[in-house]
């Protein structure tokens, strides 16, 4: 059989075609609720540094968070995966899917976190000032001047943030779950194709077509938030 | 109408007012000369607290809206635990004084010795907002009366030149905004922009931005504007048009503090001008007086120069 029956076989066989679609779900449900805490996570954290309150509460979540990036940042995913998966939630019958999604809920914060800090900081002080020069606080020169401004400086930021997440939710294969790289793989093993070559490059260009997807939707997002700077 | 005792400000170790005292009049135009790094920013900044002062007071219409020291309110004193000690001890050990005397007394220890207890800090802080917000204080509140004109406009680039008119008084409740709508358009006809309503600031020459940033501080109705150079980012050929618009709302009557480096329109349109020097105020008067026969040798310097 060569390359083009072998692909043939691929797909039109439902057992296969199952298993590469179940793997499919799994990849997109673990990384749109990955992306959704990450999101999430991210911007309290970035509203949480960037506040001056000088309260203790504040300033100890400040140093929470800090402390909260430096390690996410610092470690490898796959390991914060195992200390999730067989530590921190190595509880009977605790679904790994789940702990997988925080996992990497938790790890994009960090990113998110990060990107959004810069965006807030890269708006000019002078917008803020302006605002407050009118007479309005600071919640709503943030939520109605700065924010809208910093959003714009970030999309790009966390699109790359939200496409690196995809690719790497492909490690969740290593804490058996049938994910879209291990559903190639267990197709690849099974005697009948006798073949990793095609069924890794199917998946590959599922990947990549969710990529693309993804990049495509972000493209729309900020060609309208671009509309205020056209010339 | 304001009036600003003894306010220093210094950026770290950089002492930037040393001790400025004036008053400025409703209907007055102060502008305020200098060279580079004199403080003419620093101070104008201070008027509406955009940088707090970290000695003095600045008064706006009899309502003091500087975070004052706590030592000099008497009425925030007296709500500390210090205070309370100090009077029992005072009243057990002069027995018969008048409550009053007693009062004077211990205020003025607890001043001189400054008694009060930096863990009283925090107490102090709670108890001085308590105060500003009895007595109306409220430094947003006092803003809203002071429109700002900047260097760099610092319109707002996420909105359109309505939008940035209409913002403020929608947000802050003072306007529904159909009223705000027809009085931004009011306004954007008087500078001549109205055509300009749904552009984006990006769009616009800086001649026109800076035209719209005056408009956005008057949309609020204010009793006096700080301009902070408004023609100095500009190209020369649109100079003129901003000079001409301050120059109206001059002659409207308008309260005004302008930092310029436009001599000419300084002696023209300053009713009294202020030059700073280092941190203080070198020499006032009017413009004539001023311009024509300056009396301090720094002054004398800086006419040579730019002149
Ligand atoms: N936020 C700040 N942090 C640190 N230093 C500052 C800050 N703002 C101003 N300074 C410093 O304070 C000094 C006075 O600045 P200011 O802007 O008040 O001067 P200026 O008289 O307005 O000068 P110019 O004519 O150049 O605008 C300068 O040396 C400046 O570098
Ligand atoms: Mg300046």
């Amino acid at each position: 059989m060569n390359f083009f029956e072998k692909t043939v076989q691929l797909f039109t066989t439902a057992d296969y075609l199952k298993l590469m679609f179940t793997g499919l779900g799994y990849t997109v449900v673990i990384s749109i609720c990955a992306a959704i805490l990450g999101l999430v996570l991210g911007t309290l954290v970035a509203l949480c540094s960037i506040s001056k309150s000088k309260g203790i509460v504040m300033r100890v979540l400040q140093g929470i968070c800090k402390v909260y990036i430096t390690i996410i940042r610092g470690t490898p995913m796959a390991l914060q995966l195992f200390i999730m998966v067989f530590a921190i939630f190595a509880i009977r019958g605790f679904p790994t899917i789940v702990t997988a999604i925080l996992a990497f809920g938790i790890n994009s914060g960090a990113y998110v976190a990060e990107n959004i800090r810069a965006g807030i900081l890269s708006v000019d002080i002078g917008q803020t000032e302006a605002g407050r020069a009118l007479g309005l606080n600071s919640r709503v020169t943030l939520i109605k001047i700065v924010i809208p401004q910093a959003i714009k400086n970030v999309i790009p930021a966390i699109g790359n943030e939200l496409i690196a997440l995809i690719k790497e939710t492909s490690i969740v294969s290593m804490i058996s779950i049938t994910d879209l790289t291990m559903a190639a793989k267990i197709i690849g093993a099974g005697n009948n194709l006798a073949s990793y070559v095609v069924p890794m490059t199917s998946a590959a260009v599922f990947y990549l077509a969710i990529v693309y997807l993804l990049t495509f939707g972000i493209k729309i997002i900020e060609k309208r938030l671009r509309a205020s700077d056209k010339r | 109408m304001i009036s600003v005792k003894n306010i220093h400000k210094s950026f770290g170790e950089l002492s930037v007012l040393r001790g400025v005292s004036c008053n400025i009049e409703a209907g007055e135009k102060v502008v305020i000369l200098g060279p580079s790094g004199s403080g003419k920013s620093t101070f104008l900044r201070c008027l509406n607290l955009l940088e707090e002062p970290n000695q003095g007071e600045i008064w706006v219409e009899d309502k003091l809206i500087t975070n004052a020291d706590p030592y000099e309110h008497d009425e925030i004193i007296e709500l500390s635990q210090t205070y309370a000690d100090l009077y029992a001890k005072y009243v057990l050990e002069n027995d018969g004084t008048a409550g009053d005397e007693v009062k004077k007394a211990v205020i003025s220890r607890i001043k001189e010795q400054r008694l009060l207890k930096k863990r009283e800090g925090s107490l102090f802080k709670k108890a001085l907002s308590q105060y500003q917000a009895q007595h109306g204080i409220d430094i947003n509140l006092a803003r809203q009366d002071m429109g700002m004109v900047f260097q760099h406009f610092n319109l707002f680039n996420n909105m359109t030149v309505l939008k940035n008119l209409t913002l403020a008084p929608v947000q802050l409740g003072l306007k529904t905004p159909e009223e705000a709508e027809q009085n931004a358009m009011r306004l954007l006809q008087r500078i001549g922009l109205a055509d300009k309503r749904d552009e984006y600031p990006s769009k616009l020459s800086g001649g026109q931005k800076q035209r719209v940033a005056i408009a956005r501080a008057l949309a609020m109705n204010p009793k006096v504007m700080l301009f902070d150079e408004p023609t100095s980012a500009l190209d020369p050929e649109m100079v003129g048009e901003v000079l001409d618009l301050i120059r109206e709302l001059a002659d409207e009557g308008m309260t005004m503090v302008i930092v310029t480096h436009e001599m000419g329109f300084a002696r023209e349109v300053g009713t009294r001008i202020l030059f700073m020097d280092e941190g203080n105020i070198a020499e006032e008067g009017t413009p004539a007086e001023v311009f024509d026969n300056p009396k301090n040798p720094r002054t004398i310097q800086f006419f040579k120069a730019v002149l």
